[in-house]
């Protein structure tokens, strides 16, 4: 079983009050994030050494969700910080961005890296399509053509045009290419069985986060592994990651206090107007293929949202506990969805940053021994 | 489209050809499937003067018996540029057609100006190909099948067209001596391919691309083998901008005029 230690970078200065998305900027203050980053940077650095095999981070806009507008530039902070982890971008949404832009900025972290990325090429969430002023609608058919096309951008060895639905390029010849060969394992987010189908479809990893219950997950799973072996190749273990909010801590009774005012953060004060703006795309826009899809999505965020701590870590989407009750936890979960992969989403709202980093120590000293062999 | 067919006496037989449009004169070979009118030769028409011959062989015509190889077809249409269009014009190939549009710009660099070649056949070393099964040839040949206008052409002639290239080919799927030669074609020529083609596999218009000293090389996104059909805005533009801009293809003009001083 391979550990992946995911930040999301959350500005955490806020008073606990919901707002509307966009978040007005007047609140942020750039001395905060310049301690946040280094922080932040600072403790995804000391993931290798608590045993991490990937570090991983994301890409938001326009909130204090995250303060990652771009993921590549903390890839970049941790090229020279780390020197065997994984650096998973987790990752650049390509609909909304230039795919050339990302496939040669894939290819420089993975060069700068020695050839340790982890390319994740995320269609992204409903809201992110009004930052970048994208038809939501055209989400699918854009990831569809932009992975195709920094796939080419990374194996093509000669220069070459591309005439597309959504991107049009007449000359793409990028330098760097990438370390890796024929380019970085792809990574793709599958909490649908249809992204499920996709991910299998470009033999990328799939990645399931945040998730509403483990039937759910074993069913895209079984779509993923299904549609892979339709294509003619077996999926391994570590194709299949799933991630979790995660809080260690010495005893069961402080993780769960510490998660929970976390949560409340989390919830009320980061997801509030987002949940707003999810559902105002959602409603209004084909960002789902179907009526089916959009219900799904929705019962996934309502079932999040309504799950007390309790019930959340007894359907098994919530890490939290002792190091004992979190190994028990996380081979009870391996045991339901045989994934080869472990995504620990750490910084959870405000929890503490030295919360955030005895539960690291912990993981490495009374977790990781443990379930290093799933 | 309204085009008119004619025939020409030629030093091996006759040949048949039809011209449209109006302007620069352009020369379409086409695919081993035979002429197929799409919105691609349409949209090229309204902006030249369109020149599709026949190939002996195919569409019902008789084939030439003096002519067994490719480079003897490309000097045969060599003739035929002197004798209809009379001077250098540019030349458009598809599968077939554009390996021969390859020979005829080697044997008669003369008479051959800009070149276009859409999933040129003859450079792969690999797997590819037209399969036998018509069902898997539907799918070879076409992303969107439902965009394909109705072929009226006979059964007998649709078969005897899928013979016809071997007489000139003998069956080859690299022409190694075409492949020897191609690298002295100093041509602006651009290579359109599908991105979803089995049949011209990406490996071949590589190879091509690696070897031509003035190409170009655009993938269009979402067409299969039969990119004319699948994606025909895509191609025109593509095409039409290379043949109309040469080079400067690549810029993108936006809504400001061109300078062209």
């Amino acid at each position: 079983m391979k550990f992946s230690f995911f930040h999301l970078m959350p500005y955490t200065h806020l008073e606990n009050q919901a707002h509307e998305w966009p978040f007005p900027n007047r609140y942020f203050d750039p001395e905060k994030a310049r301690q946040h980053y280094e922080s932040y940077v600072d403790s995804m650095a000391h993931a290798e050494d608590c045993g991490f095999d990937w570090v991983g981070c994301n890409e938001h806009h326009y909130s204090p969700y995250g303060l990652m507008a771009n993921c590549n530039l903390i890839g970049g902070a941790l090229a020279y910080r780390t020197r065997r982890a994984r650096i998973a971008m987790i990752g650049n949404l390509v609909p909304l961005n230039n795919p050339i832009r990302v496939a040669e900025e894939y290819a420089m972290l993975d060069c700068m890296t020695g050839g340790r990325l982890i390319a994740g090429l995320m269609r992204g969430i409903p809201h992110e399509y009004i930052a970048y002023n994208i038809p939501p609608s055209e989400s699918w058919d854009r990831q569809r053509e932009a992975v195709q096309l920094i796939i080419k951008a990374w194996t093509e060895p000669e220069p070459f045009g591309w005439e597309g639905k959504h991107f049009q390029f007449r000359q793409v010849s990028i330098w760097p290419r990438p370390y890796q060969k024929p380019h970085p394992p792809l990574l793709i987010s599958a909490s649908t069985p249809d992204s499920a189908r996709f991910a299998a479809e470009m033999k990328a990893t799939m990645g399931m986060v945040l998730l509403a219950d483990l039937p759910s997950a074993k069913e895209c799973i079984e779509v993923y592994k299904s549609t892979a072996r339709a294509c003619g190749w077996e999926p391994a273990a570590e194709n299949v990651l799933i991630g979790m909010h995660t809080c260690i801590a010495e005893t069961d009774e402080e993780a769960r206090s510490e998660m929970q005012r976390a949560r409340d953060y989390f919830n009320g004060v980061l997801m509030d107007g987002i949940r707003t703006a999810q559902r105002t795309v959602l409603q209004k826009s084909r960002y789902h293929q179907d009526a089916a899809s959009r219900q799904r999505w929705e019962n996934r965020l309502a079932s999040r949202r309504e799950a007390t701590l309790e019930e959340a870590i007894e359907r098994g989407t919530i890490l939290c506990g002792s190091p004992e009750t979190v190994v028990q936890q996380i081979k009870r979960i391996h045991g339901e969805l045989g994934h080869g992969v472990f995504n620990f989403t750490v910084k959870v709202g405000n929890l503490p940053d030295e919360v955030v980093r005895k539960g690291m120590e912990l993981f490495r000293d009374r977790v990781l021994p443990h379930v290093r062999d799933l | 489209m309204q085009a008119k067919e004619h025939s020409i006496a030629l030093s091996t037989g006759e040949l048949t050809c039809y011209v449209t449009g109006e302007g620069r004169p352009l020369l379409h070979l086409h695919p081993a499937g035979g002429v197929r009118w799409t919105r691609v030769l349409e949209g090229l028409a309204a902006s030249h003067q369109l020149h599709v011959p026949v190939m002996p062989g195919f569409d019902g015509r008789p084939a030439h018996p003096q002519l067994a190889s490719m480079s003897s077809l490309a000097k045969l249409v060599g003739e035929f540029i002197d004798k209809a269009i009379g001077g250098p014009c540019d030349v458009i190939g598809h599968s077939f057609g554009g390996w021969l549009a390859c020979w005829l710009a080697l044997e008669r660099p003369d008479l051959v100006d800009h070149l276009v070649l859409e999933s040129p056949a003859g450079f792969r070393r690999g797997a590819g190909g037209l399969p036998a099964d018509p069902q898997a040839l539907n799918r070879a040949l076409f992303a969107h099948p439902e965009k394909m206008p109705p072929s009226h052409k006979p059964v007998e002639i649709e078969a005897a067209n899928r013979q016809a290239p071997a007489r000139y080919h003998q069956g080859k799927a690299a022409d190694e001596e075409l492949i020897a030669k191609i690298g002295g074609l100093d041509k602006m020529t651009l290579i359109v391919q599908g991105t979803a083609d089995p049949v011209v596999p990406k490996e071949a218009v590589q190879l091509l691309k690696s070897l031509l000293p003035r190409a170009y090389l655009v993938y269009v996104w979402d067409a299969a083998h039969g990119l004319e059909v699948d994606q025909p805005e895509r191609t025109l533009a593509v095409v039409n901008d290379f043949l109309t801009q040469s080079e400067a293809f690549v810029v993108n003009w936006g809504t400001l005029a061109r300078d062209t001083g």
